[in-house]
């Protein structure tokens, strides 16, 4: 299948408009008539749910967890960026298009970034308009802050909790319409399967979480807002829920996964203390604006930090990125720091952090002012290590993150499957190999919000001449009875070993492989471990109670039995991608000096991946640069 | 280290429960509460044993979906922090912990420690938004809002909805969680539209779902997680009057 | 929509309970009549009490207390059931006094020992004054009925002595708590005023509790 991305005719600048003047409308009468599904109730999903539902149409909304307000959004914590140049610093539409478009070097679409810069401005009047408590001036005007990777100041930002607070307003905006009977909302429902008829998305397949029951829900498409799967590393700053196994059940079902191995390592999140350590908390990335990151120059080092003399510290990040020093990109400062902690300078009791110190910091502008700036997260620092950071330099780590990569979409949001749509974090669009800070909640609001609202028409259009499909259709038949068949084959295995004992080696694996720094050796091997590592876990895992019932084992093994064959999808895109570009570094494509080599000549397309009984198939689509020029990334 | 956990066990809804105890070792103090009762639902599972229930997700103190009553504490010994955030460190070697979900009539048990805190939703569906559709919104330096509102707006607006203050009120009262939710948005200009029905709709909707009064013992604020401030209550009152009056 | 009932009832028990509030000021400050020598004390006393009985403002106001109490009872009595159902299920372990104060948890036992105290108050005194049960209260040299030798005879009973002062330290708590609380919910929230309003309550309740316990002790003593 030819992949269409579906770019609007025009100039870049009006791509968006032209789409619009183009697309199908739907008279509101038949709009009650038709249903969509949503999965997920984060930023993407719950703003898609609500605006579908204000526009009309009649919505279902599931989440496995107990509340739609739990959705990881929530997790989010420095901001969200939009092109409204309050600050007079000369952003614009164009500079935070450009800025993504080359934060994620050059590997996603123009149209789809552009689209992305230019629908910011708006969503931030959405979200002040729905009661978002975002920081303001004495004089009522709001706040921008800087980050990452740009160089003005475009992040709005609601304390050290943007993500809460956003999501709290979606959810808010969701639950409007649910007291409107517009949306029904299923809590503790997993997505646990796709049902196509005809080759179109007409339905899905729900475990109720309480009870175990399997049931299931019809409708004229269906729109996955799952989030992302960097859990695959089971070590990351996600949620301990969050999952892959929505777009893998439709990746295995036609839909096609895009740039699977692009996925973010976070450089400042906190360290593995102990092996059974379940999560990463992540540390605002605000902290590295007055922080100074450092290891030992000696390997080995044993000495407390605050006993390192000055000239026995490397500040390896200013002594590498001169310019942008300990301000350097996500991607590039956790490779940094890898680097340091596999030669051996990495400090704490398990060697793998490095420091990020505010002794310079306290020392220019006082205790009281890095106070009233962190506060809280040298609060939240304590709280879960125990140690004071005024005192002693925090110990950071990188962390797996975000993953840009998802099920490929064109530019309606569309998957390869007619009338399934993925927005948010579970989809491949805007940021291409690498996320820009602050461009997350971003990119999930839009596809929610603005996006899908004005591309599910077209569509919907025509679905509106098909027979409304039916649940007692066989295709349910046969993919519900696909969910009972596995649910019982796992819990029949009844082996030695647990979940979580399958779950950490996997994430050994993939970490060691498939995070900061890949080569083609290690991939291979990567590939051939956890194909061995699946073979175990169907032979061998063990997972008590029964299908029946609440049993959060169960639903931990099923997550991870999807994570196993999404693991080997992201190690075989890995491989074939013989360059480095954003997240993605292979060891054979440095430079002398360590720095990324993309070849743009050969590699400039987007993967996109079609599932064909247990193999993967490539298909390329070409990034054309129509309105750019890509250039070397460099922070010299 | 090694403890006793002392945790409330219950088949489902309409089963009898009963506090069954637990030696563990092999605990560090380096690990989080729940990554202690990770372990011990993995030692359970090799015994052949159904798995205690319990709910997290975020893990990092801000979805708010977990939350336990521990040595008889909601969220566990200290004040202001969530289960997730608790770490053995804060225990001693040898310590019994006694476990239990929270316990509210409106809050029913669903299995073992989980319960069901769609009460909570149903409170927030009567009115805590702003009844506006997507692409109505005028510019957002429209609206000029002084930092003291809109910081005030956002000490509310911190509730992250884990239901501890409910758990923890001798009453099981949600007047903080309610307060908090119409105050953040009563404070804000975009808010004052609907300010009364709001007050009037969601604090109904709690006494429907069969949550106490409120009796300002403290307990509640102590335990929150966000440290929202019991005088969100009496804010609440005072709004709740005027919207009698006025509204 | 009507009337939030959990907030009327709360309003009530609040209006009321500040009300009496107000009445325990001027009870006191009549009671310290007590405290002086018995040869000014005695005709002051009686004739502030004739006041009291002949006045019809008073006898208004008399009708508000009673009712005060009455429905200050029943609503906090009609709360308290309502929030046993709301937690029909105890904790094993509950660790409340860390997060609050044994007082503000416990208004419903401390307000059925003043309202067990106020029974027995009103037999000690208004039964015997105003509705005549008992030896029969003689008059002093004004004529007015000799209140003060009532109290004074009460008062050389060391039992009661211990009971009137014992009953003035739950007095003290629930005041205490119940003076914070009304105000707030009557929806007084002002930050810095209530950390003043704690303090005033602190006073006040010390000032009830003590005044109210030693006048049955200098009585006993005269």
């Amino acid at each position: 299948m030819k992949l269409d991305s579906k770019i609007p005719e025009g100039k870049l600048e009006e791509k968006w408009r032209n789409y619009q003047i183009k697309s199908q409308l739907i008279n509101p009468a038949n709009k009650k008539k038709l249903n969509v599904i949503v999965v997920g109730s984060g930023l993407s999903g719950a703003g898609a749910a609500a605006t579908l539902a204000e526009l009309g149409y009649d919505v279902q909304c599931f989440c496995y967890q107990d509340s739609a307000r739990r959705a990881h959004s929530v997790a989010a914590q420095g901001g969200i960026n939009a092109a409204k140049n309050y600050q007079h610093d000369g952003d614009s539409v164009w500079r935070m298009f450009y800025d993504t478009l080359k934060g994620g070097d050059f590997r996603s679409r123009e149209a789809n970034t552009y689209r992305l810069a230019e629908l910011s401005a708006p969503l931030i009047d959405h979200y002040v308009q729905q009661g978002v408590p975002f920081a303001r001036e004495y004089g009522g005007v709001l706040v921008n802050r800087s980050f990452g990777g740009v160089q003005v100041q475009r992040t709005f930002y609601a304390r050290g909790q943007t993500g809460q607070q956003l999501l709290l307003a979606a959810y808010s905006q969701l639950y409007k319409m649910i007291h409107a009977k517009k949306v029904t909302m299923f809590p503790r429902s997993e997505m646990l399967d796709l049902v196509v008829i005809n080759g179109k998305a007409k339905g899905i397949i729900v475990r109720d979480l309480v009870t175990g029951e399997l049931k299931r829900y019809a409708a004229d498409a269906v729109v996955l807002a799952t989030g992302g799967y960097s859990r695959v590393f089971r070590l990351s700053t996600l949620a301990i829920g969050c999952n892959g196994s929505a777009i893998w059940k439709a990746h295995k079902k036609g839909a096609y996964f895009a740039a699977p191995s692009f996925t973010q390592i976070h450089p400042t999140a906190l360290p593995q203390s102990s092996e059974a350590q379940s999560k990463l908390t992540l540390m605002s990335e605000s902290l590295r604006n007055d922080g100074r990151i450092w290891v030992p120059k000696k390997q080995e080092d044993t000495r407390k930090a605050n006993d390192i003399p000055e000239e026995e510290r490397d500040y390896y990040l200013e002594r590498r990125y001169p310019s942008f020093g300990n301000l350097a990109p996500r991607d590039i400062a956790s490779r940094a720091a890898k680097e340091r902690i596999d030669a051996g300078h990495g400090v704490g009791r398990l060697k793998n952090a490095v420091y990020l110190d505010f002794k310079d910091a306290i020392a220019k502008f006082g205790l009281e002012t890095i106070k009233d700036r962190y506060g809280n997260l040298f609060t939240m620092y304590k709280k879960i290590t125990g140690i004071d950071a005024y005192k002693e330099p925090m110990q950071i780590s990188p962390a797996a993150h975000f993953s840009m990569g998802g099920l490929w979409v064109d530019y309606e949001l569309m998957t390869t499957i007619p009338g399934l749509y993925a927005v948010g974090e579970c989809n491949f669009s805007d940021h291409g190999a690498n996320r820009l800070g602050a461009n997350s909640l971003l990119q999930a609001s839009i596809d929610g919000y603005f996006v899908l609202p004005n591309t599910i028409n077209n569509y919907l259009a025509s679905a509106l001449k098909e027979e409304h499909p039916t649940t007692d259709h066989p295709e349910f038949e046969k993919a519900e009875k696909e969910v009972k068949t596995s649910i019982d084959a796992i819990l029949k295995i009844n082996g030695t070993k647990t979940v979580d004992h399958f779950h950490r080696e996997l994430g050994k694996v993939m970490w060691q492989e498939c995070a900061m720094s890949r080569n083609k050796k290690g991939l291979e091997k990567a590939i051939e471990d956890i194909q061995i590592l699946r073979d175990d876990f169907w032979n061998d895992v063990r997972v008590t109670g029964s299908g029946d019932e609440l049993n959060t084992e169960l639903e931990k093994a099923l997550r991870l039995a999807d994570f196993i064959e999404l693991a080997i999808l992201m190690c075989t895109d890995a491989l074939e991608r013989d360059e480095s570009c954003g997240a993605h570094f292979r060891e054979e494509f440095q430079t002398e000096d360590g720095e990324a080599v993309r070849k743009d000549e050969d590699y400039s397309y987007v993967s996109a991946w079609e599932y064909d009984n247990g193999n993967f198939k490539l298909h390329k689509e070409e990034l054309e640069f129509e309105f750019v020029k890509p250039s070397v990334r460099s922070y010299k | 280290m090694q403890v006793t956990f002392k945790i409330w066990r219950q088949e489902g809804p309409n089963d009898k429960g009963t506090i069954r105890d637990y030696l563990v070792d092999g605990l560090s103090e380096d690990m989080s509460f729940l990554e202690a009762l990770d372990h011990l639902n993995e030692l359970l599972v090799l015994k052949n044993e159904k798995v205690i229930a319990y709910e997290y997700d975020c893990r990092e103190g801000i979805c708010g979906q977990c939350g336990v009553f521990i040595n008889g504490r909601a969220h566990g010994p200290h004040d202001n922090i969530t289960t997730c955030q608790l770490h053995m460190r804060s225990f001693n070697d040898g310590d019994t912990i006694v476990v239990e979900p929270w316990r509210t009539a409106s809050f029913p048990v669903i299995k073992d420690l989980i319960v069901d805190r769609s009460a909570f939703d149903r409170i927030i569906e009567q009115g805590a938004y702003i009844t506006a559709k997507t692409g109505t919104a005028p510019e957002a330096n429209a609206i000029l809002i002084p930092k003291e509102v809109s910081d005030n707006a956002m000490d509310a607006a911190a509730c992250i909805g884990c239901g501890a203050c409910v758990a923890t009120c001798k009453n099981s009262s949600a007047a903080l969680f309610t307060a908090a939710k119409i105050n953040h948005l009563n404070r804000l200009p975009q808010g004052k539209a609907e300010e009364h029905k709001r007050v009037k709709e969601m604090t109904y909707q709690m006494e429907i779902e069969g949550f106490g009064s409120c009796t300002f013992t403290g307990a509640c604020e102590v335990e929150c997680p966000e440290g929202i401030s019991i005088t969100n209550i009496a804010e609440l009152n005072a709004r709740l009057t005027k919207a009698n009056f006025l509204g | 929509m009507a009337l939030n009932p959990l907030f009327f009832r709360k309003t009530l028990v609040a209006g009321t309970g500040l009300f009496l509030c107000v009445f325990l000021i001027v009870h006191l400050s009549a009671n310290c009549i007590l405290l002086l020598p018995e040869d000014i004390a005695r005709e002051m006393y009686n004739a502030y009490s004739t006041t009291l009985r002949e006045s019809p403002l008073i006898k208004i106001v008399a009708y508000v207390l009673y009712l005060s109490i009455i429905l200050h009872v029943l609503y906090a009595l009609l709360i308290t059931i309502r929030n046993r159902k709301a937690k029909p299920q105890q904790y094993v372990a509950n660790n409340a006094s860390e997060n609050s104060s044994w007082a503000s948890r416990n208004m419903g036992i401390l307000g059925s020992l003043i309202l067990i105290f106020i029974v027995i108050h009103l037999v000690n005194f208004w039964a015997r004054i105003k509705l005549g049960f008992g030896e029969e209260v003689a008059l002093d040299v004004n004529g007015n009925k000799d209140v003060y030798a009532v109290t004074y005879g009460l008062f050389q009973n060391i039992y009661y002595v211990l009971f009137y002062t014992i009953m003035s330290i739950p007095l003290a708590f629930h005041l205490f708590h119940g003076f914070k609380s009304g105000f707030k919910t009557l929806g007084f929230y002002h930050k810095k005023g209530l950390t003043i309003l704690a303090k005033i309550a602190l006073i006040y309740a010390l000032i009830m509790g003590i005044g109210f316990g030693i006048i049955p002790f200098v009585v006993y003593f005269k």
